[in-house]
């Protein structure tokens, strides 16, 4: 097992240069000068002029590139063209905030997804199913800024249950992890149904009920266990996605995390801060990648890895 | 995202009844920012949320009132030669900055290098550029600005490249503002200023929390606190303010009618007369759209009324010529271009289109400008004027327009100082084609001599006069559709006393703001 994760993390190494010269290149294909967008609306060619050769924007792309990659060889993401700022410690501000965010969304959503997976499957077609169905339905197809909005409207300026918006204690984190976590309830929902389905049919579980054990735990211990491997790949592959993406989320609820700091670092073109923050996230990915691959093994005694 | 948010604002006002008699807060709280401050050194202020926390923790020699006044405010008072090109400043005895060094010209003198300074890139200059030799200095060209000299401790004589009448207004800016001597090198991050607040917290992309500093000149803050939160999403702003969480808001411009048509929310609305015009810049250069009478054209097949009636609820005052009617130098008397698609067709046809043009209208992705340049599309389809939208990021559109890429930008302008010239100048003399601001590239030696000629006027009716016959020709010659004049709508919550609606971004301190709280202080 460690020889594999070791494989596996040196294997991410390749991953992550391509990450990095994919970003690289492509800011500078794409339009938009960030010195453009320093300046604000009104300058001079001068400055303009001058402030490329400070931010040596002038150099061959070559040159930058090394420059960039010594600088990441150092541990070094240098720092942000807008606000001068190092990007390591903008990262370092905003991703536990992500994670605080991304967290409680799985969380969410392992709990409630899979309690109503089981329920549901137990009773094909019976109240909590067509319940389950009728909030998949929409936690998949409702897009999350109108969740979001909804949420809002709901339970902070309607009722004053909750803030509306904004960072701080549990009552902040609430709606924007159900707003976040609603698509993965939903999905984690149905997919635990139909793979619980599938092992509540199969022979194991007639012979631990004929066994004579309670129903309870010919459920959980077995039927479950058994579903465990499809519920670990879309808890993994969206904890993933939260980690790197939760831009809509972060804005409905203004909630200072990375997501939010990458567009504005794209909408400013602060190229270093895209960048930095691209690599980072990209490893993040793989680290979450290989993380679910070790659940496999940890679910299910038959997957082995050599 | 904004349509949807659009559709739920009826569910939100209804959801919401009138607010209280007061708050439980202390603390003022102002959701307008929607972005993260660049910083806080009064260098790098380049744009709105960073410009408006400089004027809450720094002071300039100046500053603007909320409706636009420039007063005294390191400076007590000032004089300028009869030529109008030497600035005496004449700076307040006794001020201290929050570390507790006292204020002396040599800080003016230190502070301005600094923002010029290359090495510090800001890139916003040009608010200081009319100094002789601070072009230069910026330029690496010389080590020191020689214009600028403190003969004591509290006088700073500024000599300008030529005269300049209006050069006080243009140090209210937050880029003129006054540093201590020597910043530390994340000054970005602890500020050290004069100013009517001191940093208490800087929550990235969260909120910047800020104390009264008690012993401001000006007369210490009457709130506590001020909070200004970083919201980004117009209607969560929106929620927050109807949940009673932050005091100001700044009307979404798509969600206007929604509350000028509610009888309660109506009464928390506040306005005024904003300094942003809002047009097309026509590209003079690119082919038919060099020729005057194509640019007329464009301007009489557009019925501005009724897209200022349905697309911004009618706060905007419709356009004739570039100066705010709130401004001396507006002729506002001047009838402008009325819908006529006649008449269009018409100049199109002397120009030698019979056929009309295909022209590429560009805009950015702001929903408003969107919408409205599809319904200029439209209007303009209508003289047998062929129209492809083009829409880009709000940076690439920019770009493209500043390097002539375009033939139709639709854009905004924002006052930085409450002058014609800001309008005039940027927007329209040949020196500042492309990255300057005049993206029309519009070149009329006659403009020019004229705007020239009133920047270097001393006597004010003289310049009014100079600008009047300025703004005339810009309008015969249209180098732009002229669309609006756009007041900005602010709500207020009711326990909120003395905020006045800034006409300048940068021009509510929020000094003398109260907060009417019905639980007592507990501390």
């Amino acid at each position: 097992m460690s020889a594999f994760i070791i494989r596996r993390l040196l294997l991410a190494i390749p991953t992550l240069v391509g990450v990095l010269v994919v970003a690289f290149l492509l800011l500078y294909v794409a339009p938009g000068d960030p010195v453009m967008a320093m300046v604000g609306e009104r300058a001079d060619e001068e400055t303009i002029a001058r402030l490329r050769a400070e931010l040596r924007l002038d150099d061959p792309l070559p040159v930058q590139f090394g420059h960039y990659v010594a600088g990441i060889a150092r541990g070094d993401l240098g720092r942000s063209y807008i606000t001068n700022r190092p990007i390591e410690r903008d990262i370092r501000e905003r991703f536990p905030k992500t994670l605080q965010l991304a967290g409680a969304a799985m969380l969410l959503a392992t709990v409630c997804g899979v309690t109503l997976g089981v329920l549901s499957a137990r009773r094909p077609g019976g109240a909590i199913d067509r319940f389950g169905l009728a909030l998949a339905y929409l936690g998949i197809s409702f897009p999350v800024y109108w969740v979001g909005l909804l949420l809002i409207l709901l339970f902070a300026v309607t009722l004053h249950w909750l803030p509306p918006s904004g960072f701080g204690g549990l009552r902040y984190l609430i709606l924007p992890a159900l707003a976040l976590g609603m698509r993965s309830i939903a999905f984690l929902a149905r997919m635990t149904r139909s793979a619980m389905l599938d092992s509540l049919g199969a022979d194991y579980v007639r012979t631990a009920r004929a066994k004579g054990l309670r129903e309870r735990v010919v459920v959980v211990r077995h039927a479950l266990r058994n579903a465990l491997i499809p519920i670990i790949t879309v808890l993994g592959l969206d904890f993933g996605a939260y980690l790197t993406g939760s831009i809509l989320t972060e804005t409905i609820f203004s909630w200072p995390g990375i997501g939010r700091y990458v567009v504005n670092a794209i909408a400013r073109r602060d190229l270093p801060a895209i960048q930095g923050s691209v690599l980072f996230l990209s490893a993040v990915f793989v680290l979450v990648n290989l993380l679910t691959d070790v659940a496999y093994a940890k679910a299910d005694p038959r997957v082995t890895y050599s | 995202m904004r349509r949807s948010a659009a559709l739920l604002l009826p569910l939100f006002l209804a959801a919401c009844g009138g607010g209280g008699g007061g708050t439980d807060r202390h603390t003022l709280v102002d959701s307008r920012d929607n972005y993260d401050p660049r910083s806080l050194d009064p260098a790098l202020s380049t744009d709105v949320p960073t410009g408006r926390v400089v004027s809450y923790l720094f002071d300039g020699l100046t500053r603007f009132t909320p409706d636009a006044k420039v007063v005294p405010a390191l400076a007590t008072s000032w004089e300028s030669s009869p030529d109008g090109s030497t600035y005496t400043f004449h700076l307040r005895r006794g001020v201290r900055f929050s570390d507790g060094t006292p204020f002396v010209a040599r800080q003016v003198l230190a502070s301005w290098e600094r923002v010029l300074d290359p090495k510090v890139r800001g890139g916003r200059g040009w608010p200081l550029y009319p100094i002789r030799g601070a072009k230069e200095f910026a330029d690496g060209k010389a080590s020191a600005i020689d214009g600028l000299s403190a003969p004591n401790d509290s006088t700073i004589v500024v000599v300008l490249k030529e005269p300049f009448a209006i050069f006080p207004k243009l140090l209210a800016m937050p880029v003129a503002a006054i540093a201590p001597e020597h910043v530390p090198p994340d000054f970005g991050e602890h500020p050290v200023g004069t100013g009517p607040w001191r940093l208490v917290q800087w929550k990235h992309d969260d909120y910047l929390l800020f104390a009264p500093n008690p012993d401001w000149w000006g007369g210490a803050p009457k709130a506590d606190s001020l909070q200004a939160r970083i919201i980004a999403e117009p209607s969560t702003a929106v929620a927050e303010f109807q949940s009673g969480n932050v005091d100001v808001l700044q009307i979404p411009q798509g969600e206007i009618a929604d509350w000028e048509e509610d009888a309660e929310r109506r009464k928390l609305l506040a306005s005024t007369p904003s300094l942003e015009l809002v047009y097309v810049a026509i590209n003079t250069t690119r082919g038919p759209l060099a020729d005057v009478r194509v640019r007329q054209a464009l301007n009489y097949a557009v019925d501005r009324n009724t897209i200022i009636r349905n697309l911004i609820a009618g706060r905007g005052e419709p356009a004739a010529g570039v100066i705010p009617p709130s401004l001396p130098g507006a002729e506002k008397t001047r009838i402008g271009y009325q819908f006529d698609t006649t008449r269009a067709r018409q100049l199109l046809r002397e120009a030698g289109y019979p056929n009309g043009i295909d022209v590429e209208l560009w805009t950015s992705t702001n929903p408003i400008y969107v919408r409205v340049a599809e319904t200029l599309q439209a209007y303009l389809r209508l003289s047998g004027i062929r129209v492809k939208l083009v829409q880009r990021e709000s940076a690439a559109a920019r770009e493209a327009a500043r390097k002539g890429g375009t033939d139709l930008f639709i854009k905004d302008w924002y006052a930085d100082y409450p002058d014609a010239e800001n309008f005039l100048y940027p927007l329209l003399h040949s020196a500042n084609k492309g990255v300057g601001g005049n993206v029309s590239f519009y070149a009329n030696p006659r403009f020019d001599s004229l705007v020239t000629a009133a920047r270097r006027e001393p006597d004010e009716e003289k310049r009014v006069a100079l600008y009047m016959e300025a703004d005339r020709l810009a309008f015969r010659d249209a180098p732009m559709i002229f669309l609006w004049f756009y007041s900005e709508l602010y709500a207020v919550q009711p326990w909120i006393g003395g905020f006045e609606p800034p006409v300048i971004f940068n021009g509510q301190p929020w000094t003398t703001v109260t907060i009417r709280t019905a639980t007592p202080q507990k501390r």
